[in-house]
């Protein structure tokens, strides 16, 4: 008979979705839905070795995230880190940050190259997905993005930075520079700049002379002396320092020009108080440590470090040890604190929304991060973390130890280096 | 200016020279017997670093003495990638041969780097903070050693192809391929072992600075740039060129470094390229080719 042949059909077909509309909501209950955090990072290439322990650093707060229920204001949703290789080059930072985009990423993080964040920028914009820089310190990356906001060529800002920029390190290591001096009793007068001639060392040290002279701290830079990334020999570059006879060495480095530099200092026995940085790579990472030993006794330098002294940060470096084969944390922890803000703005957005999740970015005001701040995490207008900051770090006994500021002080600052 | 400061520059220049000598001595000889350019020049004298860095971790062997057996390890390697790629592309056209040897530079320099990691390093040696003042003037012994150990191996290396029976087949090979084959020199082999003894070279010189110049696997390229400078300012093929070569570039540097800026040291040792090229295309020792 057709009309009751027909009739089942409708029948069955009624009952299938029923009983989909009733059990979906069940099922989306019972399995707390995941939020796909996009994380790209130079994870090959000759950056491989800090975009391996950034991935590590948010691989390790998503894990706590989860372990904490997730996000609760979204019925315990989980974190899901989708993990992007950008190979050391801009180019492919932009693609993969494009696939993790259409791969479902709600947010984005990541970064470490200027130069690579750059070129990922215009994918966060045109795409309307937030994008966390982790790390990479460049002024013009944020300030870009607010400035064509403002123009009105663009609606919205999605990018926003927890990481000091370049004019922050600048001053950041100006303020610890005159707190070290004034808590040690001692006014050096004369500084003298050196820097790898690059896109990292030039505007790292304009940064900080134009710092100086705002500030006029009661020091002076006498000189500076630009050098090649790549040089083979700096004994003149060195002469030219001794010939100057600073109170204080200010170097820029790179890890192998730092090697370079600081056998150099030894060998012509140049007369300083100390050597002073106002933030660069080379100077207290393990390995740097081990080759250069007393080399770099005394060395202070104001780097972006773990807050040591707190109990959750202790809890965290002990975590990322166990998963870095005994490694200590370092500037790439920044990367568990931009985890840890992302699970906050989720928390308050109670959305994937990016205009609401925007939103929650400006309103951030986040307490906990693992790393040394000046209070908490909160962004201003240009997309800066108001807070990002340093801390002077200082070798002694070849160990780098924070000496200022003091609240963040594992040890007293000793300045001028004893005379050998 | 202050004398002393051009004196000690002028100092550092000579010392330094040495290994930019011993470099470009081992580039130029390459050149001159087989006519191939060696683009993995710069990263064969990065694995003779990382050889002395494992022999002084290893074994406690000092890298200056220590080089001797680089220069042995980095023989061996340039003859076997002279037996195995070069040779198939000795008689083809240069665009063939530069693309093989930037394949050689790339295996070379990725091969460090999943080895060693992209980390700088340095060997430790006793020397490399040892000082020795004469007056105001500092010398830098480590320097100072592997200047004379770079001027003593470029002295053998000219007394071997000038008074040996086997530097006599390598000049024939180099001067008049079929006339030495003519006369029964086994020109494949001359080949192969003239390749061995420019990786030798360039290997003991990568040793020989490994106490001092900080390396990681991405700084073959600058080597091998810096090294077809000096070629080509002393003349390519021309050893006693190769040699003053190093010299001239490293103390034009090191000058460059007081009286301008130091990040424009190397516009001094490129300018000084240019004027060559413009003045005296075949290089200050170089014959041109009829």
């Amino acid at each position: 008979m057709p009309t009751s042949r027909v009739s089942r059909r409708t029948l069955l077909r009624t009952a299938a979705a029923t009983t989909a509309l009733v059990a979906v909501p069940r099922l989306l209950r019972a399995q707390p839905k995941t939020i796909k955090v996009g994380a790209i990072h130079p994870v090959t290439g000759p950056l491989a070795e800090v975009g391996q322990l950034q991935r590590i650093s948010a691989q390790l707060a998503v894990d706590a995230t989860n372990a904490a229920g997730g996000i609760k204001s979204m019925a315990g949703a989980r974190l899901e880190l989708l993990t992007g290789d950008s190979e050391s080059k801009a180019e492919v930072a932009r693609t993969v940050t494009e696939r993790l985009v259409n791969d479902g990423a709600a947010v984005i993080m990541g970064g470490f190259h200027s130069g690579h964040i750059m070129a990922m920028v215009p994918v966060a914009q045109q795409r309307r997905v937030p994008f966390i820089i982790d790390i990479g310190a460049a002024d013009v990356i944020t300030r870009n993005v607010a400035q064509s906001v403002k123009e009105g060529k663009q609606k919205t800002q999605y990018v926003y930075r927890i990481f000091p920029s370049t004019s922050t390190f600048g001053a950041r290591a100006v303020q610890h520079m005159t707190g070290v001096f004034k808590e040690t009793k001692v006014s050096p007068k004369r500084v003298v700049v050196m820097y790898t001639n690059d896109a990292f060392g030039k505007p790292q040290s304009e940064s900080f002379v134009s710092a100086v002279k705002a500030a006029s701290p009661g020091f002076d830079i006498v000189e500076v002396i630009p050098y090649p990334e790549d040089a083979k020999d700096l004994s003149t570059e060195v002469s030219r320092v001794k010939a100057l006879k600073p109170d204080i060495l200010s170097p820029i480095t790179r890890p192998a020009t730092a090697i370079l530099l600081f056998q150099e200092l030894t060998r012509q026995r140049v007369d300083l108080m100390g050597v002073v940085s106002p933030g660069a790579p080379g100077m207290t990472q393990p390995r740097q440590l081990e080759i250069l030993k007393e080399h770099l006794e005394f060395v202070m330098a104001s780097v972006p470090w773990p807050n040591v002294k707190s109990p959750r940060t202790q809890r965290v470096g002990a975590e990322y040890s166990k998963r870095t084969s005994g490694k200590s944390m370092d500037e790439t922890s920044f990367s568990y604190d931009a985890i840890q803000v992302i699970a906050d703005v989720l928390e308050r957005a109670r959305s994937t929304d990016p205009d609401a999740l925007v939103e929650a970015i400006r309103k951030t005001n986040f307490n906990d991060p693992i790393m040394v701040s000046a209070g908490p995490i909160r962004f201003d207008e240009v997309g800066e973390n108001v807070s990002a900051t340093t801390a002077m770090v200082q070798i002694l006994k070849n160990k780098p130890l924070v000496v200022w500021p003091r609240d963040a002080a594992q040890a007293p600052p000793v300045f001028p280096r004893p005379r050998v | 200016m202050d004398p002393t400061l051009i004196g000690q520059a002028l100092l550092n220049g000579i010392l330094f020279g040495g290994v930019y000598s011993l470099m470009a001595v081992g580039l130029s000889l390459i050149f001159g017997v087989m006519r191939v350019v060696n683009f993995a020049h710069g990263d064969m004298m990065v694995w003779g670093m990382y050889l002395a860095l494992v022999l002084a971790e290893r074994a406690r062997l000092d890298p200056y003495l220590g080089f001797v057996l680089c220069a042995g390890l980095l023989f061996l390697l340039g003859a076997v990638v002279q037996r195995v790629l070069v040779d198939r592309v000795v008689d083809s056209a240069h665009e063939m041969q530069i693309l093989l040897m930037l394949g050689v530079a790339l295996v070379l320099e990725n091969t460090a780097l999943v080895i060693f990691g992209p980390d700088p390093q340095r060997v430790a040696s006793p020397l490399t903070t040892a000082t020795i003042w004469l007056g105001p003037l500092f010398v830098d012994v480590a320097r100072l050693t592997t200047f004379v150990v770079a001027i003593a191996l470029t002295i053998a290396l000219y007394l071997f192809l000038a008074r040996t029976r086997p530097g006599q087949m390598i000049r024939a090979a180099a001067d008049n391929t079929y006339g030495a084959l003519v006369v029964g020199v086994n020109v494949p082999r001359v080949y192969m072992v003239a390749f061995g003894i420019g990786a030798a070279c360039v290997g003991a010189a990568g040793a020989l600075v490994s106490a001092f110049l900080p390396f990681q696997p991405a700084s073959g390229l600058s080597a091998s740039v810096t090294s077809f400078n000096i070629v080509i300012i002393g003349g390519m093929g021309s050893l006693l060129g190769a040699f003053c070569g190093g010299l001239a570039v490293s103390i034009a540097e090191s000058l460059g470094a007081v009286f301008l800026s130091p990040s424009l040291k190397e516009l001094v040792s490129f300018s000084l390229l240019v004027l060559i090229l413009l003045f005296r295309p075949a290089g200050l020792f170089g014959r041109r080719t009829p």
